[in-house]
C-alpha cells in the first residue's frame, strides 16, 4: 500500500473515529430539538435505534433511527403535523420532513413519531451542532387553524390531508351505516394485488440543463371532475424515454373566484398500457375569476420501475386535484366527482387514495369490522 | 551449317545457295559460291528467289510481332525482370504458407471464444432476470444512441430501493420507509412516501425537498 493511501486511510478513521466518539459520548448530539416555548406540541422523550455511522468511500455514512414522542401540550385537539428534519451539514443538498396526519390528538395525548433516515457527508464537513435538527413546521388543528412557520408549505397539505380524511371517514361511515358491506370491503380491501396501487421510482432534476428542449411536444391529456372550479384545457410535454419535462399546461377558472393555486394530479401511462397515479405537483399561478392561464414546470422528471429499470413514457393525462382560493379555502374533489370522473375501477381507487383511507384500511386488514367501527364511532357504546 | 563441298564445272546444292543468299555462310565456301554465282545464271535466280523468299518471310514475321507484342529490344532488363518475378513469386509461396498457419491458429482461437460467448449468454440468460435484461439493453442504448441521461450536477430528488432521497454529488439525506410505501410526487421540489408505520399504527408521510 502506498505511504499516502496509508495516510489517508489512517486519518478517515480517525476523523471517523473522533466524529463516532463525539457523537457516542452525549446522546444529545445526534438529535437537537427546536420547538419554541409556546409550541401546542413539545417532546415528551426520544430514544435511538441501532444508530450507526460507517465510511462510505471518500464520505461518512450514518444511520440514524429515532423514536420521538410528542405531547400536544396545547388546548386544541391536534389534526396533524409536520416535523422539519435537517442535517445542519448538509444545508447544501436539501431538507426532509416527517408529517402525520389524521392524528386526532387531544389535548395531554403522547404519541410516537419514527424518524429513520440516511445521511452522508464529506469528511471534511465541518458541523459545530447535532448531526440532526428537528423542527415543527406546521401543526393543523380540528378546526382547521394551524401552527408553525410553515417553510415546506405543509400547512396547505395537512389541509388537503385533513380535508381528504373527513370526506372518507364519511364515506366508510356511510357504507357501514346502510350495511354496503361489499362496497366496503371493495373499498377498503388493498390486500388484493389487482387493487394494490402500482408502483414506480421517481427523480427529479432541478437543472436547468437536464431540460429536453430538443424532443418533440407530446400531448398532455385532461379530464376534470364535474365540480372541479379550475379544468385542465391540455398541454404539451417533452418526453424522451422516461424522461418528462411539462412545457405548458392550460388551466380554466371556471369559478367566480379568484384562485391562488392548483395542484396538479398527474397519471402516466407505459409502453404496455399500464396507469400509475404519479402524484400532484402544484401550480402556483393567480388564475381570475373565469379567465384562462398556462402554467409550466421547470424540472425534468424521470420515471422508473421499483427495481430501477427506466419506464417508457407513452402517454400522460393530468387533471385537478386541489384548488387554493384567494380567501384561503379549499376544494377538493368528492367523492361522487371521483366516481363519475372515470369508469376504470382501478383508476378510480387511485384517484380516492388518501392517507385516510390508507389508514382505515389498515384497521379493517387487522381489527375487521368491529375495530373500524370502533375508529369511526369512538363514543358509541357497546 | 556450311553447306556441302562444290564439284569443279558443278552447281552449288540448293541448300548452299539458300545459306549463301542469307549471308550464312563462311568464308570460302561462301567466296566460291559467289563466284559460281556471278557467272551462272540459272544459280544466280535460284539465290535472287531465296532472298526474296526471305525478305518476305521476315516481313511477315515482323508484322505479326508488331500486332501481338512490343518487340523485345532489352533482353538484359527482361531477365532482370524475369528474375525479380521468380523471387517475389517464392518470397509470396512462404507467406501464404505462413499465413495459412496463422490464419488456422486465428481460426481455432474465433471458434475457442465463440464457444465462450456463447456460454457466457447463455449463462446470462438463465440465470439473470429478465428486467435486469431491459434495464442493461435500455443502458447500452442509450450509451450507444449518444444520448447521455440527465446526470448528477445539482440537487436531484430521486426514490431509492430504501427510502427518499435528496443528494448532491457530495452530500444525501435519505429518509427511509418500508417497502409497502407509496411514492408519488409532492410539489416542484418535492417527493413524497406515505405508509402506515406498523408500530404505531399511524400514516406517515416523508417528504423530501430540494433547497
Amino acid at each position: 500500500m502506498r505511504s499516502s493511501t496509508r495516510r489517508t486511510l489512517v486519518i478517515s478513521l480517525l476523523g471517523l473515529a473522533s466524529c463516532f466518539y463525539l457523537a457516542a459520548a452525549d446522546g444529545a448530539r445526534w438529535i437537537d430539538f427546536e420547538f419554541p416555548a409556546d409550541s401546542p406540541v413539545l417532546v415528551s422523550s426520544f430514544s435511538l435505534g441501532p444508530t450507526r455511522a460507517h465510511v462510505l468511500g471518500s464520505s461518512m455514512a450514518l444511520d440514524l433511527h429515532a423514536l420521538v414522542v410528542l405531547r400536544n401540550t396545547g388546548t386544541k385537539p391536534i389534526a396533524g403535523l409536520t416535523l422539519r428534519v435537517e442535517a445542519p451539514g448538509l444545508s447544501s443538498a436539501g431538507k426532509g420532513s416527517v408529517t402525520v396526519p389524521s392524528l386526532h390528538a387531544q389535548p395531554g395525548d403522547s404519541f410516537p413519531v419514527h424518524i429513520d433516515m440516511q445521511l452522508r457527508r464529506p469528511f471534511s464537513t465541518a458541523v459545530n451542532s447535532a448531526v440532526l435538527k428537528i423542527s415543527l413546521d406546521c401543526a393543523l388543528f380540528s378546526d382547521l387553524t394551524a401552527y408553525g412557520p410553515d417553510t415546506l408549505g405543509s400547512h396547505r397539505a395537512l389541509m388537503v390531508y385533513e380535508l381528504e380524511a373527513r370526506r372518507d371517514r364519511q364515506y366508510v361511515a356511510y357504507l357501514l351505516a346502510t350495511g354496503q358491506l361489499a362496497e366496503l370491503r371493495r373499498e377498503l380491501n388493498f390486500g388484493l394485488q389487482d387493487f394494490s396501487p402500482l408502483q414506480l421510482g421517481l427523480a427529479l432534476f432541478q437543472d436547468a440543463n437536464h431540460r429536453l428542449s430538443y424532443e418533440p411536444a407530446m400531448q398532455i391529456g385532461a379530464f376534470s371532475f364535474p365540480d372541479a372550479p379550475v379544468q385542465a384545457v391540455g398541454g404539451a410535454a417533452r418526453v424522451e424515454h422516461n424522461q418528462v419535462n411539462i412545457s405548458h399546461i392550460r388551466l380554466f377558472n371556471r369559478s367566480r373566484k379568484t384562485v391562488r393555486s392548483v395542484d396538479m394530479g398527474w397519471i402516466v401511462r407505459d409502453e404496455q398500457g399500464r396507469i400509475f397515479v404519479a402524484g400532484t405537483l402544484p401550480a402556483t399561478t393567480q388564475i381570475g375569476p373565469v379567465a384562462t392561464a398556462t402554467t409550466s414546470e421547470p424540472e425534468t422528471m424521470r420515471f422508473s420501475r421499483p427495481g430501477g429499470e427506466p419506464m417508457s413514457i407513452a402517454g400522460l393525462v393530468t387533471f385537478v386535484n386541489a384548488v387554493e382560493f384567494a380567501d384561503g379555502k379549499l376544494w377538493i374533489p368528492t367523492r361522487a366527482d371521483i366516481n363519475a370522473a372515470t369508469a376504470d375501477p382501478i383508476l378510480r381507487r387511485q384517484l380516492a387514495a388518501s392517507p385516510e383511507q390508507q389508514r382505515l384500511a389498515d384497521i379493517y386488514r387487522k381489527k375487521g369490522l368491529a375495530g373500524l367501527e370502533r375508529e369511526l364511532y369512538p363514543n358509541k357504546q357497546e | 551449317m556450311n553447306g556441302a563441298p562444290m564439284k569443279p564445272g558443278s552447281h552449288p546444292s540448293l541448300q548452299t545457295l539458300a545459306l549463301y543468299a542469307g549471308g550464312d555462310l563462311p568464308g570460302f565456301p561462301a567466296f566460291r559460291t559467289r563466284i559460281h554465282v556471278r557467272f551462272c545464271k540459272p544459280c544466280q535466280d535460284e539465290v535472287t528467289r531465296f532472298r526474296l523468299a526471305r525478305a518476305e518471310l521476315k516481313r511477315a514475321t515482323e508484322q505479326e510481332l508488331l500486332a501481338n507484342c512490343e518487340p523485345i529490344t532489352d533482353w538484359k532488363r527482361l531477365e532482370r525482370e524475369m528474375t525479380g518475378n521468380i523471387t517475389v513469386g517464392l518470397a509470396a509461396a512462404r507467406c501464404i504458407e505462413r499465413v495459412g498457419r496463422k490464419r488456422m491458429r486465428l481460426l481455432r482461437r474465433a471458434v475457442a471464444a465463440v464457444a465462450l460467448i456463447a456460454l457466457f449468454v447463455a449463462g446470462w440468460l438463465t440465470h439473470i432476470p429478465a428486467e435486469q435484461n431491459r434495464h442493461l439493453l435500455a443502458s447500452l442504448e442509450q450509451i450507444f444512441s449518444g444520448k447521455k441521461r440527465p446526470g448528477f450536477a445539482g440537487t436531484v430528488l430521486e426514490t431509492t430501493p430504501d427510502g427518499i432521497a435528496v443528494r448532491t454529488p457530495s452530500a444525501s439525506l435519505t429518509i427511509l420507509h418500508p417497502p409497502s410505501a407509496t411514492i408519488s410526487l409532492a410539489g416542484d421540489s418535492s417527493l413524497a412516501a406515505s405508509y402506515i408505520d406498523e408500530q404505531t399504527g399511524e400514516v406517515t408521510i416523508t417528504n423530501v425537498y430540494a433547497q
